[in-house]
């Protein structure tokens, strides 16, 4: 299977994909990055990202009901593909393979 | 929480083109959107949108360039990334340029939104284009509303068929009884198919059918959404109910739906009902007659067969309708005030004149820039960059400069678009159809892209093709001191055009402050100080007869001149100022006129005896009116001395016979001064008047001579009047001076607006002119230094610079004087007179500019005087 490669920012999209969990879409995604990272991600950079997490096959999207809300239209919902998980683990691994043995240097 | 606007979807497809992803974001921003009140709403909406579109534009021509190799969109976003970045390598700079152009391009858009909204769609109707306005025509038929004859009206409905819904309306001052609660209504009388022809539907109950205008069934009303709130409570159960307009019994069958105002700010609506006697006048007019195309039908269709129908009437009844024929308009055109055309045109050619000379300020800064960056573009000139590239490069740029000034500009107009809807009376707003939609919309931000986009090109040209023509190897060899004459040149004829630009507007707007003074405080031939007017439009049924009507003046008067603090009340038919008026066709006894059928006009006023007192209107000869002048005596009239020389030129008027046409004859006992009735078309208009009590009719208006503030006296006016006769509603009580204010009203806005822009325009030339001399001065630092060490004394030094900014000046201001003149032609004649070309305004703010002028070019020959040679020198 060809290896897919991540970006920060399509890292910490897909992580908070996880944490939001069923209803992730674009509100709760933005926010959930916002309290965990303090940092704040520009609208039009979050669709962009999602698009092409699509197009990569890390996420898949779903239409959920008309929300009066919303002008009566659907939210999109955002979930993680097993082959996203596989990336983050990886890169995941990737970065802990390249932190052993420097705690003393990085930390404190 | 408000919805995004539709015109964002738009937008948004230039980033994303899918329609369901689209709907996504729009559907997020809503919710996120939350309670932010309508304006910040919009304008948050509008920074997101504009963020997400540029990034998934950006995006997916990123992709773009890496699938496909599309030369031209790679080279392109190249372009932008590399404009991009060099903009903000000099943020003071970009920052100055996105502000001047924000003023210049704001002014545009604030005009561009007011012509939009009042001239290309002031009615919020469907299918508003295939609407039409039908006029009679005929000699000396100077307006296209109220031109038409209920008998000719009738005629038309009946034979035309490329018109269908054909409708006339009839103005109608209701007096409205509600709730035990008289008001005067602004109503229509109007025929079954107005609705229809509108393509407008009653938000509850019905509109009028055809029965509705027989007589005797025709006691029914439609109210406006206004007035069913105000008045009504917006009771649901309204419909059916009864109500009382002007002394007879009238049931409400509908309410229009909201904002529906037509025409003229109406509020209620009843059948146009015509009685036997009506039904055959084809030669009284005043009907206003408006229809709806039929399918399938065209405006030249309407007007051929329109022809056709006139023409017939015209052999039919040629007594009647001799040399009358019919004019097709669409509503739009048919309208229009006729000056709004004018003062818009003239609004918008300054504020064009605003935007170019901003373009110049830019220009030239640019073109600072492209001398620093000369080196740089000959540098790649060397390493093989085509010219067109370069060029285009820098096109991209001052495009980007350009769209940044958008959200500014659009700001600016937002605030000014604000301002002149809130400062506009209600009472005349009514009468301009499309003022409450003055503000944003997506054409206003189409019309500034596009026009900052345009602009950008204007200002980035010319130092972009400086740059270009550059030669490799001078621009690398030169030092970085010396700068061409060529463009400095250039430098010096941009400086010229913004003194010429400005000089006009500043002249235009002087003129129009000066006309509207002159309006407002100059003689009027009455005294307009301590005066309270107040008008009355008698109920028909209640004063049916001239005797009941002398009776309420009378007893109006009485209690009127009882209040503490009224020193004399009386009362007029028409009042000054007040946009009324009561023409009448005359006959003078012994100077026939020369052609019968076209008899002289005047204006007719009737007044009680204290009128010319109380308004101080000085009796020229003879005598005014007294007590005698009663029914039953001599009928008498006092001609204004504008009359007395136009009608009896060389004699005198006193003891003369005259009479309104078919009516008895009046002998002339008085000539009094002329008086100013409207400063736009009746500036000492012949006139005469005759007692009230020789003739009264339903339209009355009394005036209070007062001491102290005429306004405070308001309210026990009203009282007073009340006590006479409780259910007569009064209107417009205010004071002499609101009611010139108000009548100038349109004036006062062009000038303010026109001040506005000349002070735009002499701030932005005033800048341009520092900004080049200061940098002339910082170009010649070397060469000064070199003067001074070989001994010119610091004033020689002043006075070169100082005589260098002169110079630019006085080119600039000899040329903006000639265009001064001829745009305060341009003024005078579209202003029917109203603005007067007076040199001594040109040569006023010629010396304005020249002063500040100098000013500006002061600061840098100061440093240039104080420049140090060593220091100067030691720059090599």
């Amino acid at each position: 299977m060809a290896e897919i490669y991540l970006g920060e920012l399509e890292q910490i999209l897909l992580l908070a994909v996880l944490r939001v969990g069923e209803e992730a879409y674009a509100i709760p995604i933005l926010k959930q990055i916002e309290a965990q990272t303090g940092r704040k991600v520009a609208r039009g950079a979050l669709y962009t990202a999602l698009e092409r997490l699509e197009a990569k096959g890390c996420v898949r999207s779903r239409l959920g009901e008309p929300v009066p809300e919303r002008g009566g239209r659907a939210r999109r919902y955002f979930t993680v593909t097993p082959a996203a998980v596989r990336a983050l683990r990886h890169s995941k691994q990737a970065l802990m393979r390249l932190w052993r043995g420097l705690d003393s240097v990085l930390e404190g | 929480m408000h919805p995004p606007p539709r015109m964002l979807d738009r937008l948004l497809s230039l980033g994303i083109r899918d329609a369901q992803r689209r709907d996504m974001v729009l559907g997020d921003l809503q919710e996120e959107c939350g309670a932010r009140s309508r304006g910040a709403a919009t304008w948050w909406y509008l920074r997101q949108v504009f963020g997400i579109t540029v990034r998934s534009f950006v995006d997916r021509h990123k992709k773009a360039r890496a699938s496909t190799g599309d030369v031209f969109m790679r080279t392109t976003i190249m372009d932008l990334r590399h404009g991009a970045r060099s903009l903000r390598k000099r943020p003071a700079v970009t920052a100055v340029v996105a502000l001047t152009l924000a003023l210049g391009l704001g002014a545009n858009a604030t005009v561009f939104n007011i012509i939009d909204v009042l001239v290309l769609r002031p009615f919020p109707l469907p299918d508003v284009d295939r609407i039409l306005l039908l006029a009679e025509t005929g000699p000396r038929m100077e307006f296209r509303e109220e031109t038409v004859s209920p008998a000719n009206f009738l005629d038309w409905r009946e034979r035309a068929d490329t018109i269908r819904h054909l409708s006339a309306m009839q103005y109608w001052d209701a007096n409205l009884i509600a709730m035990q609660d008289p008001e005067r209504v602004q109503g229509y009388l109007v025929s079954s198919g107005l609705f229809d022809a509108l393509g407008v539907q009653p938000a509850l109950g019905r509109g009028f059918v055809r029965d509705d205008e027989t007589q005797g069934r025709h006691r029914v009303v439609v109210i406006g959404d206004g007035l069913w709130k105000r008045r009504f409570g917006g009771d649901p159960a309204i419909v059916g109910k009864g109500v009382t307009v002007d002394g007879e019994p009238y049931q409400v069958i509908g309410v229009a739906p909201p904002r529906f105002d037509f025409p003229d700010g109406s509020e209620l609506w009843a059948p146009l009902s015509f009685d036997a006697a009506a039904r055959t006048q084809r030669d009284s007019r005043f009907l206003t007659v408006i229809g709806r195309l039929a399918a399938g039908r065209n405006e030249s269709d309407a007007a051929a067969q329109m022809a056709l129908i006139a023409q017939q009437l015209q052999q039919q009844y040629p007594e009647a309708n001799r040399d009358h024929g019919v004019r097709v308009f669409t509503l739009r055109a048919g309208m229009l005030d006729p000056g709004t055309g004018t003062i818009l045109s003239l609004w918008q050619a300054s504020a064009v004149f605003v935007l170019l000379i901003a373009c110049a300020n830019i220009a030239n800064l640019l073109l600072a820039r492209a001398a620093e960056r000369r080196r740089e573009i000959a540098l790649r000139f060397a390493l093989g960059a085509g010219r067109g590239r370069v060029l285009r490069e820098l096109l991209v740029e001052s495009s980007l400069l350009a769209l940044l000034a958008v959200p500014l500009a659009i700001a600016f107009a937002w605030l000014s678009l604000h301002a002149i809807r809130v400062s506009m009376p209600a009472r005349i707003l009514r009468f301009v159809p499309g003022w409450q939609d003055l503000g944003f919309n997506g054409r206003l931000l189409g019309f500034t892209t596009v026009l900052a986009l345009a602009t950008g090109g204007v200002f980035g040209l010319l130092p972009a093709l400086q740059a270009a023509r550059s030669s490799v190897s001078e621009a690398l060899k030169e030092s970085g001191r010396t700068s061409t004459a060529g463009r400095q040149r250039l430098r010096r004829v941009l400086v010229i055009a913004e003194m010429a630009l400005a000089l006009p507007l500043l002249v235009a707007a002087g003129m129009g402050v000066l006309g509207t003074y002159r309006f407002l405080n100059g003689p009027q031939g009455y005294d307009p100080d301590g005066l309270l007017t107040m008008k009355l439009v008698l109920a028909e049924r209640t004063y049916a007869n001239e005797t009941a009507i002398r009776q309420f003046v009378t007893r109006g008067l009485e209690s009127l001149a009882v209040i503490p603090g009224v020193e004399r009340a009386a009362a007029t038919n028409v009042i000054p100022a007040s946009g009324g008026n009561v023409v009448r066709a005359i006959d003078i006894d012994g100077h026939p006129a020369p052609n019968p059928r076209e008899p002289p006009t005047v204006d007719v006023r009737s007044v009680s005896i204290d009128y010319f007192a109380a308004m101080r209107i000085p009796i020229r000869a003879g005598r005014a009116f007294t007590t005698a002048d009663r029914e039953g005596t001599a009928r008498v009239a006092i001609v204004s001395e504008s009359m007395a020389r136009k009608h009896w030129p060389g004699e005198d008027p006193i003891g003369r016979r005259m009479r309104v046409r078919n009516g008895p004859w009046l002998t002339v006992v008085g000539v009094c001064g002329d008086i100013i009735q409207d400063w736009f078309n009746r500036v000492n208009a012949p006139t005469f008047y005759q007692p009230f009590a020789q003739a009264a009719g339903t339209n009355v208006a009394f005036v209070l001579r007062t001491q102290g503030d005429p306004a405070a006296l308001a309210p026990a006016a009203r009282q007073a009047l009340l006590g006479v006769d409780p259910v007569q509603p009064v209107f417009d009580v205010m004071t002499m001076r609101r009611a010139l204010k108000e009548r100038t009203i349109g004036l006062q806005y062009l000038s303010a607006v026109m001040s506005a822009f000349a002070f735009l325009a002499l701030v932005l030339a005033i800048v341009g002119l520092y900004a080049v001399m200061a940098y002339l001065v910082a170009q010649r630092t070397h060469e000064i230094g070199v003067r001074i060490a070989l001994g010119a004394a610091p004033t020689d030094v002043f006075r070169l610079t100082v005589g260098q900014a002169a110079r630019l000046t006085l080119v600039g201001a000899a040329i903006g004087f000639g265009l001064s003149v001829a745009l305060s032609r341009l003024m005078e004649a579209g202003l029917l007179g109203i603005a007067s070309s007076d040199a001594r305004v040109s040569v006023l703010f010629a010396a304005v500019l020249i002063t500040s002028a100098l000013l500006a070019g002061y600061l840098p020959a100061r440093r240039a005087a104080a420049v140090d040679p060593i220091i100067a020198l030691r720059t090599e």
